[in-house]
């Protein structure tokens, strides 16, 4: 999967979760300034999980600021998954 | 069998009954799906052994010992063993994904330090976000895993007295100063017996609960874990995470479980409505639940029926809500509507209800409040106004409770205790009335601001905010106000226009930042604008009550040259 397709991923399912549009961030946004809160945030990482079947334990997500560093997170696990 | 005979006057006892119980118990749910059972005998056979791991470790009676102990059977085991140790447990709630870990640092700090706690519990995946505030808490003696009390050390159970204190429960009290509720043993023995058995009439061959409740909170603690220990009731627990990230999780448990017994905020049943897909549902079998508890969070009425809508395809009977009312203070649960009974709320007229009359509404567009039920046996509920004088039916007012399940106050805190708790009514801070009998829970009277489950103080938010450049401490106000039937957090900030644009940015992101909530509007507003008391304090519910009236809109626009340059958007 590249990496542009799991940004787009991103986008639409935080849209989904918190109903507002998302097209204009970019990966080195960080996550603080998406105005998403910590539920919302697990909302959409729950979300990435079931479509990608893969699991993104809590540990894995510690240090986490940007959504680059998210998706960094969900590559890693996706390649362990394969 | 019911769970009718008399409850066993103290936790340490309730566990030592369960030493030969072999059929019941605990099954823990793992986030990888993986489950395990435990019956209360092995449960207990555990927590007697971790007892004396802890005393090894230097843990004498009444020490506190702070848990930070996010999976469920080492919470569980940890917990009991404290008990069990004749130790105070005081449970706080570990590090969260999205979260900044330098505020989680400080409340950990003032937490531990305000209990005194002499060890702190943890597992090896924690550890390392709550070592930094170790060597800043002055009472600590150790930081240890649960890895690290596994070796032999044998059993031990030290007998309470039903005056002594169970456990703290941090539950409210701004992130400088928090309060830790004081829990006695006859508590806990007076609460939950009158919830497992009169609230819930308890058969304990036929139900089950399941809750994905935290454990550090009253509600998972108390309503799941004590309460069922007492009663001897199965429970399934699931990981608070797996619920929040697919909510599916909770409805699969209960199916899968036929759990006939659970409980949420109001967030939560959102979260399912919206979540869940019907495709999902398909799988199934939610007809055996009978007790669907809504508690710790304003319960709105249209969410609730939202719920059962989206269920019914799976069996979902909505004769199982079960409304109540409660507070860590109270131990835990207040009052309960009749099981069975399921929604029952008010209509009332709400010109009227800003008099403080719950006049039923005349037509439609009255405001919607859900009935909470009696008050349970033995306990007394009234109506107070600012005096403390009774108010008679459908008379607005403070909610004051008496009885055995009043905690005995806040730990260290006997002004803040002698202010709570008066001639042994407890003073809850909601405004409510009662009619025919029944609790109807309208506001708080308390500032307290509780989004999706957690509680805020309004001056936390106004510190942080205030701390900005081009904002002045004193000149911030903060608010939540209902939108959709969820509360959603507003903060109105004085400032110039110029300032204006990075005002409303800078804020959000510090509230994001320090407390990982999202801002619906950061609304700046002209110098002078904010309500203010004759000592100068900025007035919250009246700045509220402007900003629902629509009273600030443009009126930095207003304020402003008209020649200056374009108008900036309030808000978005």
């Amino acid at each position: 999967m590249e990496r542009n397709t799991r940004l787009e991923l991103f986008k639409e399912i935080a849209a989904e979760v918190v109903e507002r549009d998302f097209s204009k961030i970019e990966e080195a946004t960080p996550i603080s300034e998406l105005g998403i809160d910590s539920l919302g945030m697990l909302e959409i990482v729950g979300e990435m999980e079931r479509r990608l079947k893969i699991r993104l334990p809590d540990e894995a997500l510690a240090g986490v600021e940007t959504v680059q560093n998210l998706l960094d997170v969900v590559e890693k696990r996706q390649q362990m998954a394969n | 069998m019911s769970a009718s005979r008399p409850f066993a006057p103290t936790l340490t006892r309730a566990l030592e009954a369960l030493q030969g119980e072999s059929r019941h118990g605990f099954t823990f749910v793992r986030a990888d799906g993986e489950e395990r059972w435990f019956s209360f005998g092995e449960l207990v056979g555990l927590g007697a052994r971790r007892a004396a791991a802890l005393r090894a470790r230097g843990v004498a009676k009444g020490d506190r010992v702070a848990l930070v102990v996010p999976e469920g059977e080492e919470f569980v085991l940890s917990f009991i063993g404290a008990v069990m140790a004749g130790a105070i447990p005081v449970p706080m709630y570990p590090a969260v994904s999205f979260r900044n870990l330098h505020v989680y640092h400080d409340t950990v700090t003032h937490i531990a330090g305000a209990a005194g706690a002499k060890l702190m519990v943890t597992t090896a995946s924690s550890r390392e976000f709550v070592a930094p505030a170790a060597p800043r808490i002055p009472s600590l003696t150790g930081l240890v895993t649960v890895d690290d009390l596994a070796g032999d050390h044998g059993s031990l159970i030290e007998h309470a007295q039903p005056g002594d204190t169970a456990f703290l429960q941090f539950t409210s009290g701004s992130t400088s100063r928090p309060k830790g509720v004081v829990v006695t043993h006859d508590n806990l023995r007076a609460n939950t017996e009158a919830f497992v058995k009169e609230g819930l009439a308890v058969d304990i061959d036929v139900d089950k609960g399941v809750s994905w409740l935290p454990m550090f909170h009253d509600m998972g603690l108390i309503g799941f874990v004590i309460g069922p220990l007492f009663g001897s009731v199965d429970v399934v627990f699931l990981p608070t995470a797996s619920f929040v990230r697919r909510p599916g999780v909770w409805l699969e448990a209960l199916s899968r479980h036929k759990g006939t017994i659970t409980y949420a905020p109001n967030f939560a049943f959102q979260l399912v409505a919206k979540r869940v897909k019907e495709r999902d549902l398909a799988e199934l079998d939610l007809s055996p639940l009978r007790a669907t508890g809504s508690g710790a969070e304003p319960i709105n009425a249209k969410t609730l029926r939202d719920f059962a809508d989206k269920l019914a395809p799976a069996g979902f009977d909505r004769r199982s809500f079960l409304a109540s009312y409660g507070m860590a203070e109270a131990t835990l649960a207040i009052s309960f509507v009749p099981r069975g009974a399921g929604l029952t709320a008010d209509a009332v007229d709400p010109k009227a209800l800003e008099q403080g009359k719950a006049s039923p509404a005349s037509a439609e567009g009255g405001r919607e409040i859900v009935s909470c039920g009696r008050s349970f046996a033995g306990h007394e509920v009234a109506i107070v106004d600012e005096r403390g004088a009774r108010l008679g039916e459908r008379e607005v007012g403070e909610i004051v409770v008496k009885g055995p399940s009043v905690c005995a106050g806040y730990y260290g805190e006997p002004e803040l205790t002698a202010g709570a708790i008066r001639d042994g009514w407890l003073h809850t801070g909601d405004l409510g009335y009662v009619a025919g009998g029944e609790i109807y829970v309208c506001g708080r009277l308390k500032d307290l601001i509780i989004i999706r489950g957690r509680n805020f103080y309004p001056s936390d938010i106004e510190w942080a905010v205030g701390d900005l450049p081009g904002v002045r401490r004193g000149n911030v106000v903060a608010f939540s106000v209902d939108a959709g039937g969820e509360e959603q957090l507003v903060v109105c900030v004085e400032g110039t226009r110029a300032d204006a644009q990075s005002i409303r940015e800078a804020a959000a992101k510090v509230v994001n930042d320090d407390f990982a909530l999202n801002v619906r509007e950061v609304v700046v507003i002209p110098l002078g604008t904010l309500p203010r008391t004759s000592s100068g304090k900025p007035q919250r519910r009246k700045t509220k009550q402007m900003y629902v009236d629509g009273a600030f809109d443009g009126a930095l626009e207003q304020a402003a040259s008209p020649s200056a340059q374009e108008g900036a958007t309030e808000g978005a």
